[in-house]
């Protein structure tokens, strides 16, 4: 008879919690990002938003619905998207504030910005929750879009 | 007659602090609630490092963190100033705002045009001791150009 001993998740600090996220997004490994996080872990990117005629697309929900899908579209659009991390701050509730860089080079449209091979590279600061059993419940992220806009070529302000 | 006489030296020159980074920071949120520039300044340190990403001020300074907080005040009279969460951690605390109010006057090279304005926003500070030495600011300047009716980036002041 073969025992199995039972799969334990070898806890980290939630600021090595969150270096390992941003590692995993160096390499694009959004399932490994999304698995980082909770079932229903929290997701708020603040400054998007996408102006329809008829409504407000936002980048509020869930990590698994909302979160992945704008993952996946950001390097789809950046096939070279890029972190870099300046600081990790975290305290002992699970609190972790990142400072950061992120870019790319545009290959494909990206909300209404035209793919014009435009590279960007924006200051972003991120807000982390990360919960005892060390996977991370919420995500926040801050950012000038305008710079980016800018970078791209992209000058309307929709 | 006393026997025993212990000069009392003041908390400030033995270097003791009564101050917490949180208390720090938000003594300068209030005072911006109040929008009392100067109240806010008195906690920050003449040598504080400001990075205003929006405004494209980097490596800033002293001078431009009180630009900074001028100009809002005045283009928006009626500012309204939400802090929805303050995070302490360590030296290093981040408090997320909402900042709200009626355009009165240009800002950031926006017309008046009496728009409302809100916008989320995320500021970072380094404090050391009971004063603040770092400053960095983050929010969509898209979103704001978007509220105060910009229409392109390229031409700001263009109505």
């Amino acid at each position: 008879m073969t025992t199995t001993e039972p799969a334990t998740r070898e806890l980290t600090s939630p600021a090595d919690v969150v270096a390992a996220f941003f590692e995993a997004y160096s390499r694009h490994d959004v399932e490994t990002m999304t698995e980082m996080c909770t079932d229903n872990a929290d997701f708020s990117y603040i400054p998007y938003e996408v102006w329809g005629k008829q409504r407000v697309l936002r980048g509020d929900g869930k990590v698994r619905t909302v979160g992945k899908v704008i993952w996946s579209g950001l390097i789809n659009s950046f096939p070279d998207l890029f972190n870099v991390v300046h600081s990790i701050d975290a305290n002992d509730k699970g609190d972790v504030v990142v400072m950061c860089d992120i870019g790319g080079t545009q290959q494909s449209p990206w909300g209404f910005a035209a793919p014009k091979g435009g590279r960007f590279s924006e200051p972003h600061l991120f807000i982390f929750h990360v919960d005892e059993n060390g996977l991370i419940d919420k995500i926040k992220a801050y950012w000038n879009g305008a710079g980016i806009n800018r970078q791209l070529g992209h000058l309307e302000v929709d | 007659m006393k026997l025993f006489k212990r000069k009392s030296i003041p908390r400030e020159e033995q270097g003791i602090v009564n101050t917490t980074p949180e208390q720090t920071v938000r003594a300068f949120l209030n005072a911006f609630q109040l929008r009392d520039v100067e109240a806010a300044l008195s906690v920050v340190d003449k040598s504080v490092r400001v990075e205003i990403f929006p405004l494209d001020v980097r490596e800033g300074g002293f001078d431009d963190i009180r630009t900074a907080l001028t100009d809002i005040v005045t283009a928006f009279p009626d500012l309204h100033l939400v802090i929805k969460d303050v995070i302490e951690t360590g030296s290093v605390v981040t408090a997320e705002l909402k900042v709200e109010g009626t355009q009165a006057a240009d800002y950031a090279g926006a017309v008046n045009q009496e728009k409302h304005l809100d916008v989320d926003q995320a500021w970072r500070f380094t404090v050391d001791g009971d004063h603040i030495v770092g400053i960095h600011v983050y929010w969509c300047q898209n979103q704001l150009y978007r509220r105060l009716a910009v229409k392109r980036l390229d031409q700001i002041a263009i109505v």
